[in-house]
């Protein structure tokens, strides 16, 4: 047997318990340190069975809790390489404790660009549109259940998939980062989501065509989109943001007062 | 609102405001999700649905990236249903009003949000001077210290929002504003968000365009010859 799978057989417990606790990794994120305290005691089981003596433990520890950032769903394939760091380390290679400091450094960067874009930009707008529209449609409460479990199968499974991504890589943990996976399911993603929200419109057009008012009410719906699409260019000479929320509210208030005018539909 | 009804949703206030980012992300704080909970908390499930759908579509285009500031979207879901649901009955101007609601509890949220994390930063210190000291269960002690203020925190903010939804409710209750937007304005309106939201957020070009259109047709398709509630 390898010395790797020899390690990695040694570490299963460990390792599934530290993607259990990587859920917590922004338990205590704060503006200095950022995800660091999460970040360290989330890899501390991996620490005590790679380091039984507690001092040399809390020496290790101690230089977990600096500074760590990520996605916080990517932030276990960080975890990951630290263990199998920390493995080389106790061991005694040479320069590893530098390489482990510079690969988290290097890693924040990585998993939070991939991570943000994958599960931020991607993946739950998409999810967001598709749910709020079945939502609409069918007036139940099955969209907003399939979106939870839709966005854990990823987002758990990434998280539980990241620590032994990690820990398998080590030093190399680039070949995680450039796995054709995360290009392919931020692109399914946004091209679902474009779907989704392409069904959004046909259904407003569709919706206030049906209202009572025919063209009138098509003509509404497409001032609504300009309107929240206006909201959300950038206005004024110090290009600051007009909250698109806001932009709703003013839209939600002019159709309560044609509602209330025309005494209960649309025009 | 019944006493009962107020514990159960500030119950709900805490737990989301640990889902949102301290614990776990597993999105139960979306509004999409809130808001159903809400419903059956108030005893209108099919109203919650819908406020949930409106809310999220709101709030789809707000992305937590890095350390920027966002609104909160789970205490801006729940009181905002709570004030759509609590001023129907109330005859006030329940949509313009659980709207209002909602964006000013996404600011509100979103300091309470940036001084929890301030005062993590003083948790953080006590924590990793306790390590250097060789404290190797200082760490989880801070991360159960806190969750448990963030708990806290989440109540506190959800029970003071309801009392100022049922301050506010009684107030507009008889104003001029009283009857209610319906349903299917509510649906156009949230439609046009979602719509806006996925083409801002995601972009278009390539196959997403092409994507887009088709999703178009089917939106369309599905809601003139198929009917909605």
């Amino acid at each position: 047997m390898s010395p790797y799978r020899t390690l990695a057989r040694r570490l299963k417990g460990e390792r599934r318990r530290v993607a259990l606790r990587s859920t917590l990794v922004q338990a205590v994120w704060n503006y200095d340190s950022l995800q660091a305290i999460g970040f360290g005691w989330a890899i501390l089981p991996g620490l005590e069975r790679i380091r039984p003596d507690v001092g040399e433990r809390a020496k290790r520890l101690e230089a977990h809790l600096e500074t760590f950032n990520a996605n916080p769903y990517l932030a276990s394939v960080a975890m990951g390489v630290a263990l199998r760091m920390e493995e080389e380390i106790a061991r005694g290679a040479a320069g590893a404790e530098r390489r482990l400091a510079r690969l988290l450094r290097a890693l924040r960067g990585s998993l939070g660009a991939i991570g943000d874009d994958l599960f931020w930009a991607s993946w739950r707008p998409a999810l967001g549109i598709a749910a709020a529209l079945a939502a609409l449609v069918t007036g139940s409460v099955w969209p907003a259940v399939v979106y939870v479990l839709a966005w854990n199968a990823l987002a758990q499974g990434v998280r539980a998939a990241g620590v032994r991504a990690g820990f398998a890589a080590g030093a190399g943990v680039a070949r995680v980062l450039e796995d054709p996976f995360w290009a392919g399911a931020r692109r399914g993603a946004r091209r679902g989501g474009a779907f989704a929200a392409g069904a959004a419109f046909g259904a407003g057009v569709a919706w206030s065509a049906s209202a009572g008012g025919g063209w009138g009410g098509v003509a509404i719906f497409f001032a609504i989109v300009a309107l929240v699409w206006l909201a959300g260019t950038r206005v004024g000479s110090r290009g600051r943001l007009l909250p698109p929320a806001f932009a709703f509210l003013v839209v939600v208030v002019i159709l309560g007062a044609i509602h209330h005018w025309t005494g209960g539909t649309l025009p | 609102m019944t006493g009962a009804e107020a514990g159960a949703l500030t119950a709900l206030g805490a737990l989301v405001f640990l889902d949102q980012w301290p614990a776990v992300q597993t999105m139960v704080s979306r509004p999409i999700v809130v808001g159903p909970i809400v419903g059956a908390i108030l005893g209108a499930p099919a109203d919650g649905v819908l406020w949930g759908a409106v809310l999220e579509s709101i709030s789809l285009a707000v992305q937590p990236v890095g350390a920027a500031r966002y609104p909160d979207a789970a205490l801006a879901g729940l009181l905002g249903t709570v004030a759509a649901l609590t001023g129907a009955g109330e005859g006030g101007f329940p949509a313009a009003w659980a709207v209002s609601v909602a964006v000013a509890a996404g600011a509100v949220g979103d300091g309470v949000g940036r001084f929890q994390r301030r005062w993590n930063g003083r948790t953080a210190a006590v924590v990793r001077a306790r390590v250097a000291e060789g404290s190797l269960a200082a760490p989880g002690r801070g991360i159960a210290i806190a969750l448990s203020r963030g708990a806290a925190l989440g109540a506190l903010q959800t029970a003071t929002g309801l009392g100022i939804i049922a301050t506010g409710g009684a107030l507009l209750a008889g104003s001029p504003w009283a009857g209610q937007l319906d349903a299917r304005a509510l649906q156009v309106a949230a439609a046009a968000m979602a719509a806006v939201a996925g083409v801002r957020v995601l972009g278009l070009g390539g196959r997403r365009t092409t994507a887009a259109v088709l999703g178009a047709l089917a939106g369309f398709a599905l809601v003139a010859w198929g009917g909605t509630p």
